[in-house]
């Protein structure tokens, strides 16, 4: 008896220690609503400071029934419409379309659904105190992002700067969950439009890469905002994207391909502390024939001949 | 590249392909093949992107898993019957494993998905070394071997391949990935008709790598890989523009150019040996490859965008690549058909 009886109290113990260990997590602290839109693929990130998930896979579960019988009903949803959509063409639109294809507007905000694209997050994942938020802007049209940036180290011991926000696109997803990429290879320019506050922002695209190393590989370029009311038109080429991984530039560039885009992202990290506000009306692609520089970065070449 | 290591790298390739056609040993044989895998890598790999370090990497683990079942096969022949002749293959597991793995090797459906990445990943010349000299050697092997493997086997394998070479490549935009499904279609062409005239394959081939040579040859010269760009090609040059649309038809086998005469040959040894579903069938599958072949012809000759071009058009300066041996390929591809009854008589 008495045998079972410690059994019982260590294990709830254990339990205890494993539940208050999950409070400490990012995803219960109070920004929980913008870190709990992330997926699968992205939450496995360990916030400096804190000790590691210990936690067994079976206890990481989730289950709910009716969300299980909405999320089939959807995919197979979408594995019938990839089915039919190649009768029509590559990604269900006719192929002179996209031989004639001279623009196209990828990211639109016209709805509260389109929100749910794009995941906001800031230096609270790693302590720090700065805080950014996306909402639609006048007449549901536009998004946007806003917060306050407060570049003060968090006290962990380990982290030595901090005070950026960035908001990014979910990479889009096929049926089950399949991740899908987007197809930009008819363009070569980048064109948005946005209203900002005179900050300046980095454009991210990310590519789909193979390996484990290449995950955080990042093409970057500059985005100078303008204060004021009038709207920006911003034209990036896409030979000017330089590639960085994890914030490090790096020495070995080449350009960005094209055919296998995952998501764009915008950061602020200017050390400026204070409110930001930046509002995007669409993101769009173009084919701007004048431009025929292929890359605009020196490529690094090993071994030169001297 | 450095001269010296293009050199080792290209005489490797040539060795290995020749070790292979050499060998009467399988040992020998997997060597030569090991030996191609090898020398490649680093010619795909040498623009230091990701997606052509992807491409290589892809490329090697396939290529090598295929060589160790090749491997495998001829020990457990070895182990059942003594033999290490290639002739002699006789062990209906060793049969089937040596098969499969060399489906795997040159991209025979069901065993193609990594053909159309592997291909998109790299550019056109080593492209074009992947699609037809890296496709000679483990041929050499199939065709010495092909009277011992179960004729449903290579039946399937001919079938698939036409199939999903024909299917898969409808909804390309990207024309590598339209070539590697283009190849696939040939290789299912060329392994249904082994097990009754060797000689035809060997025929389907010879006239599919001219025919792939310049197709690739075609679009390095224009320094195209989309389709889009592919429509702005008549600018460049309209007579590289008019022989490059009989170049795709003669790849989707239309009379009377060259293409026409494998499959008309392979069609009428199928219905010699009493096969008509199969080679109804076949010419079927040859109606949805020649879809997409067409729908390049269209995209390329006759279309022209309504205002300004979608793609850039370059200035019309003199170019700087050797244009031979597009010209040759070009011509073989183009007038080799009225040849068929000497080409007969010579092969078998």
């Amino acid at each position: 008896m008495a045998v079972s009886k410690t059994t019982l109290k260590t294990l709830l113990g254990v339990h205890g220690v494993i539940h208050r260990q999950t409070l400490l997590l990012p995803s219960t602290l109070r920004c929980s609503g913008i870190l709990s839109t992330r997926s699968i693929h992205e939450r496995d990130y360990r916030r400096p400071g804190q000790p590691p998930d210990t936690r067994w896979p079976w206890q990481k579960i989730r289950f709910d029934f009716s969300k299980g019988v909405e999320g089939i009903k959807k995919h197979i949803g979408l594995l019938k419409d990839e089915f039919v959509q190649r009768w029509t063409g590559p990604e269900g639109r006719p192929l002179i379309e996209h031989i004639l294809e001279q623009t196209r507007v990828q990211w639109e905000f016209r709805g509260p659904e389109s929100l749910n694209q794009w995941v906001v997050s800031s230096d609270q994942e790693i302590g720090g105190r700065s805080e950014a938020y996306i909402q639609l802007g006048k007449n549901n049209t536009t998004c946007l992002l806003y917060g306050t940036l407060c570049s003060t180290p968090p006290r962990d011991g380990e982290t030595r700067y901090s005070g950026y926000c960035t908001l990014r696109s979910k990479q889009p997803l096929a049926s089950f969950d399949r991740k899908k990429q987007y197809d930009w290879s008819s363009f070569n320019t980048l064109h948005m439009r946005i209203r900002g506050d005179g900050r300046p922002w980095m454009v991210n695209v990310s590519a789909e890469t193979f390996f484990s190393h290449q995950r955080d590989d990042i093409y970057s370029y500059f985005l100078y905002t303008r204060g004021g009311p009038y709207w920006q038109d911003v034209k990036i080429p896409f030979s000017k994207f330089f590639l960085s991984s994890r914030g490090r530039i790096q020495d070995d560039q080449h350009v960005l391909w094209l055919d296998k885009v995952k998501s764009i992202g915008f950061t602020l990290g200017d050390k400026a502390d204070g409110p930001f506000q930046l509002e995007i009306d669409f993101i769009g692609l173009c084919n701007d024939l004048a431009h025929t520089e292929e890359f605009a970065y020196e490529l690094y070449k090993r071994n030169p001949e001297v | 590249m450095n001269p010296y290591v293009l050199m080792i790298l290209l005489s490797s390739l040539g060795l290995g392909t020749t070790l292979t056609f050499a060998s009467s040993h399988w040992l020998l044989a997997w060597m030569g093949l090991e030996i191609n895998t090898l020398a490649i890598t680093p010619l795909m790999a040498q623009h230091h992107h990701p997606r052509a370090v992807e491409a290589t990497t892809k490329y090697f683990l396939t290529q090598a898993t295929a060589a160790a079942m090749i491997l495998f096969a001829s020990t457990t022949n070895a182990w059942m019957t003594g033999e290490w002749s290639i002739t002699d293959l006789s062990d209906p597991l060793a049969n089937t494993m040596f098969m499969t793995a060399l489906a795997l090797k040159i991209g025979l459906a069901p065993m193609h998905f990594w053909m159309p990445e592997v291909l998109q990943g790299l550019d056109l010349l080593t492209g074009l070394i992947l699609s037809t000299w890296q496709k000679l050697a483990p041929f050499a092997l199939i065709i010495q071997t092909a009277q011992n493997i179960d004729p449903l086997l290579l039946t399937l394998l001919g079938v698939t391949s036409t199939l999903v070479g024909g299917w898969g490549g409808l909804n390309q935009t990207q024309l590598r990935k339209i070539l590697a499904y283009s190849s696939i279609a040939h290789m299912g062409w060329m392994i249904i008709v082994i097990q009754y005239a060797p000689q035809l394959t060997l025929l389907a081939l010879g006239t599919y790598i001219i025919m792939t040579s310049a197709a690739f040859l075609t679009l390095k010269m224009s320094l195209t890989t989309k389709v889009s760009t592919l429509a702005t090609t008549w600018s460049k040059s309209p007579i590289l523009t008019a022989t490059t649309a009989l170049v795709l038809l003669s790849l989707g086998g239309l009379p009377p150019l060259t293409g026409f005469m494998p499959k008309w040959l392979i069609l009428q040894e199928l219905t010699k040996q009493d096969l008509p579903i199969i080679a109804t069938t076949m010419a079927l599958a040859a109606l949805i490859s020649l879809y997409f072949y067409l729908r390049l012809c269209y995209a390329m000759t006759l279309t022209i965008s309504p205002n300004t071009t979608n793609s850039t058009t370059p200035w019309r300066t003199q170019t700087t690549q050797a244009s031979m041996p597009l010209a040759l390929f070009t011509m073989a591809t183009l007038g080799l058909l009225p040849m068929t009854p000497a080409i007969l008589t010579l092969t078998t």
